[in-house]
C-alpha cells in the first residue's frame, strides 16, 4: 500500500494574550507592532491541524507519512524538533527572508511551491492565525494547487484507501464530506484542540535530527495584489463612573439628569 | 477525606481597617488578596504579598498554609507580614493575638497559628503589614547562563552583599524552555526586580549589575521580555480552567514540589533529584525547576514536573508519576540536610516524612497537636500522622 503523504502547516505567532491592552506598540511608518519581546506558541488553529494530523496517521488503515512544514526564521527550529519526537517524518521550514505577517499570498505561493516539488495528497493548516488574521493562505494555497480546499475543518478520517471523511463547522451545524485526494483543510474550532507533548525520551531520540530548511525564493509578483498601507489599534478601553450620593433618590436623580434626560428627550 | 467537614470561611470578607498611619491592614479571613491589594494600591500602598495565586487565595488560607509571594525576597513570606490575628481553637477558643510592632512576651506565638494549615485551628481575622507602593521606580534585569551553579552563586553574593531585590529567579535550562523559550536559546535564566524608593531601587540594581559582570557566562536580555513576563505573573480563574481543559485533552500534567536549602547544599539537591526523576520516573515531559525566593544563608527551588498519563488508570496517576517524584525530591532534600516543604505547606503528600524533617524538634509540633487538638478532629492527615 502506498503511503499517504501529509503536509501539515503551522506558523509559530506571538501569544498576544500577553499584551496588556496599553503595551501595544504601533510603528505606523514601518507597519509593525512590536512583539518581539512576548512569548512565542504555536498559532492555535495550526496547533490543532498538528494534532489532528497525528489522530489521523494514528488511525488510518494503511501507511501515512507526516510532514511538518513553517515559513520563517529559526526560532521556529525548537517546534520542527518538537514535531520530530512526536513521529513526524520531515520537519521543513521555508526560508524567504521576506516579511510575509500580511501576504498570504506569498506563504500560499511558497507552500505551493514546496508541493509541487514534494508531492503531497493532503495539506492540513489552520484556517487563520492572530498576526495577520486574513484566513487566506488555506484558500489561496488551494487556488495555486488547483485543489478543492474545505474551511471550518473539525475531522478528518479514512473512509477508504482514497477517500477521507471530512467534518466541517457551519453557522448552525456541521458538514460531512466525502472527499477524494488531493485536498487542502482549513482547520477550524476542532475539539481536541491541545497538540500532545512529547516525553524526554522522545525529545532525546531525536535530538541529532536536523531541521530541513530549504531556500524558498518568493516569485516577485506574489503579495503585489493586496499592499498593508496601514495599522491602527481599535480602542476597546470602556469607561465606568461612580455616581456619588448621600441617598437612593440623590444618586437616582443623578442618574436621570446626567445620564438619561438627554437621551430621553431624544426618543 | 470521609466523615469530614469543609468549612468555608469565604463569606467572612471584610476589610476592617486600612491604617496608613500605623502601616498595618486588618482583614476578615476570606477577604481574596486581590481585593485588598487593590484597594491599598489605589491608596499608593501594597501588602507585599504576590503569589501567583493573588486572584484567588484569600487571607486566611494564606497564612493558614505559610504562604510566600513573588517579592518575597524583599517582603518576606506571609509569616514576616503577619502582625496580628484572631483563631478559633477546636474546643471553641477563640484566640487574638494583638497587633503590635514586636514584643519579647515569651515565644512568638503568631507562629503557632501561621502555617497551621487548619490542623490545630481556624483563622478567622489577619492583620498585616503594609507598604508604600512605588512601582515607577521599579527596575527589571534579566540574563541567560550556561550553569545553575554559576546562577546560585550569584543570588548568594546578592544576598550576602546585602542587597534585597525583591525579584531574584534563577530558572533552569528546562523550566526557562517553558516560560522563556522566545529567548533563552537553551540557556538558564536569572530576572532580577529592584524596587523601593528610587535611591534605592537604583543603588540594588546597579550592585547586581556589578555582581553579573563578575561573570562572564551571563549575557544581559532586553528587559522588555522580563516586563512582559512580569505583566503576566498571576493566574486566574479563567487560567486555572484553561490548564484544567488542556490536561484532560493532552493527559500531560504538570505539578511542582518545592524545597529549600543552603547555599552549599541547593546545587546538589538540584542536580541529584533531576537526575534520579529522569531515570527512575517513566512518561516525563519535562524536569526541571527554578530558584524564586532567596535568603543571605541560603534560597528555594520549585522543581517543575510534567509527564504523560499513560497506560494508568485516572486513580493509578497517583502512585505511578506523583508520589514517586515527591519522594525523589524528598528523600534527596533530607539527604542533604535541606526543608522539604518551602512554601507549599506539608498537605497530605508530605506527611509521611514529617518527623523526618523536624527530627528531635518533631516532639514540639506534636505536643501542638495534642494539647490543641487532643481529639485529632482538624484536618486530620495533615502535618500530623495518624
Amino acid at each position: 500500500m502506498i503511503a499517504m503523504n501529509i503536509l501539515v502547516c503551522f506558523k509559530v505567532t506571538p501569544d498576544l494574550d500577553q499584551l496588556p491592552p496599553d503595551g501595544w506598540e504601533v510603528d505606523r511608518a514601518a507597519l509593525t507592532v512590536e512583539t518581539g519581546f512576548v512569548k512565542a506558541m504555536i498559532n492555535p488553529y495550526d496547533e490543532s491541524a498538528l494534532e489532528l494530523a497525528l489522530r489521523f496517521a494514528e488511525d488510518a488503515p494503511g501507511p501515512v507519512k507526516l510532514t511538518a512544514l513553517t515559513v520563517g526564521d529559526r526560532s521556529a527550529d525548537r517546534y520542527l524538533k518538537m514535531l520530530y519526537a512526536l513521529k513526524f517524518d520531515r520537519a521543513v521550514r521555508l526560508e524567504t527572508g521576506a516579511d510575509l505577517r500580511f501576504t498570504p499570498e506569498g506563504i500560499a505561493a511558497a507552500i505551493a511551491a514546496f508541493v509541487s516539488r514534494n508531492p503531497h495528497q493532503l495539506i492540513i493548516m489552520g484556517r487563520q492565525s492572530g498576526v495577520g488574521d486574513n484566513a487566506a493562505t488555506p484558500l489561496l494555497a488551494a487556488e495555486k494547487l488547483g485543489w478543492p480546499c474545505i474551511a471550518h475543518v473539525t475531522e478528518i478520517r479514512s473512509l477508504q484507501e482514497d477517500l477521507l471523511k471530512v467534518r466541517a463547522q457551519a453557522d448552525d451545524g456541521f458538514l460531512s464530506y466525502a472527499a477524494r485526494p488531493p485536498l487542502v483543510a482549513a482547520v477550524g474550532n476542532v475539539p481536541h484542540a491541545y497538540l500532545r507533548v512529547p516525553t524526554l525520551k522522545e525529545r532525546l531520540g531525536v535530538r541529532e535530527k536536523k531541521v530541513e530548511i530549504v531556500a524558498a525564493a518568493l516569485p516577485a509578483e506574489e503579495g503585489a495584489g493586496c499592499t498593508l498601507t496601514g495599522l491602527d489599534v481599535i480602542d476597546r478601553r470602556r469607561a465606568g463612573l461612580k455616581i456619588e450620593g448621600a441617598t437612593p433618590r440623590e444618586k437616582a436623580r443623578a442618574l436621570y439628569e446626567l445620564y438619561l434626560k438627554e437621551r430621553l428627550a431624544k426618543l | 477525606m470521609a466523615n469530614s467537614i469543609v468549612v468555608d470561611g469565604s463569606r467572612m470578607n471584610k476589610i476592617i481597617k486600612l491604617d496608613t498611619y500605623n502601616m498595618q491592614a486588618t482583614c476578615q479571613c476570606g477577604t481574596p488578596l486581590q481585593v485588598l491589594e487593590d484597594q491599598l494600591r489605589a491608596l499608593g500602598y501594597t501588602t507585599g504579598h504576590s503569589p501567583q495565586s493573588k486572584p484567588l487565595a484569600q487571607l486566611g488560607g494564606l497564612v493558614a498554609t505559610r504562604s510566600i509571594g513573588q517579592f518575597s525576597t524583599l517582603y518576606g513570606g506571609i509569616e514576616e507580614m503577619v502582625v496580628g490575628l484572631e483563631a478559633v481553637f477546636p474546643n471553641g477558643h477563640i484566640a487574638r493575638i494583638k497587633n503590635v510592632p514586636r514584643r519579647a512576651a515569651g515565644p512568638d506565638i503568631r507562629h503557632v497559628v501561621i502555617g497551621n494549615e487548619g490542623a490545630l485551628c481556624f483563622i478567622t481575622e489577619v492583620t498585616v503589614k503594609i507598604y508604600k507602593f512605588m512601582p515607577e521606580n521599579n527596575i527589571l534585569l534579566g540574563y541567560t547562563l550556561d550553569r545553575m551553579k554559576t546562577g546560585f552563586e550569584i543570588l548568594r553574593q546578592v544576598m550576602v552583599n546585602g542587597y534585597r531585590p525583591s525579584v531574584a529567579r534563577l530558572y533552569d535550562p528546562e523550566d526557562a524552555d517553558y516560560h522563556f523559550s522566545h529567548f533563552s536559546e537553551g540557556r538558564c535564566v536569572l530576572i532580577f526586580m529592584a524596587e523601593g524608593p528610587k535611591a534605592i531601587a537604583e543603588a540594588t540594581a546597579a550592585a547586581i549589575k556589578e555582581i553579573v559582570a563578575r561573570h562572564p557566562e551571563c549575557q544581559e536580555v532586553d528587559s522588555r521580555y522580563i516586563q512582559v513576563w512580569f505583566d503576566n505573573l498571576n493566574w486566574d480563574a479563567s487560567d486555572v480552567a484553561e490548564e484544567r481543559a488542556e490536561i484532560l485533552e493532552t493527559k500531560n500534567i504538570g505539578n511542582t514540589t518545592e524545597i529549600s536549602a543552603d547555599w552549599e547544599k541547593i546545587n546538589v539537591i538540584y542536580e541529584a533529584c533531576v537526575e534520579r526523576i529522569r531515570r527512575e520516573v517513566p512518561d516525563m515531559t519535562l524536569v526541571g525547576g527554578h530558584s524564586s525566593h532567596s535568603y543571605i544563608n541560603g534560597t528555594n527551588l520549585y522543581f517543575v514536573h510534567y509527564y504523560n498519563v499513560v497506560d494508568c488508570k485516572p486513580e493509578e496517576e497517583l502512585t505511578k508519576y506523583h508520589l514517586p517524584i515527591k519522594t525523589i525530591i524528598v528523600e534527596e532534600t533530607l539527604k542533604a540536610g535541606g526543608a522539604i516543604c518551602h512554601h507549599h505547606g506539608v498537605g497530605k503528600y508530605r506527611t509521611p516524612w514529617i518527623d523526618q524533617e523536624h527530627g528531635s524538634a518533631y516532639y514540639i509540633l506534636e505536643t501542638l497537636k495534642r494539647a490543641f487538638d487532643p481529639r485529632g478532629i482538624m484536618n486530620k492527615g495533615t502535618i500530623f500522622k495518624g
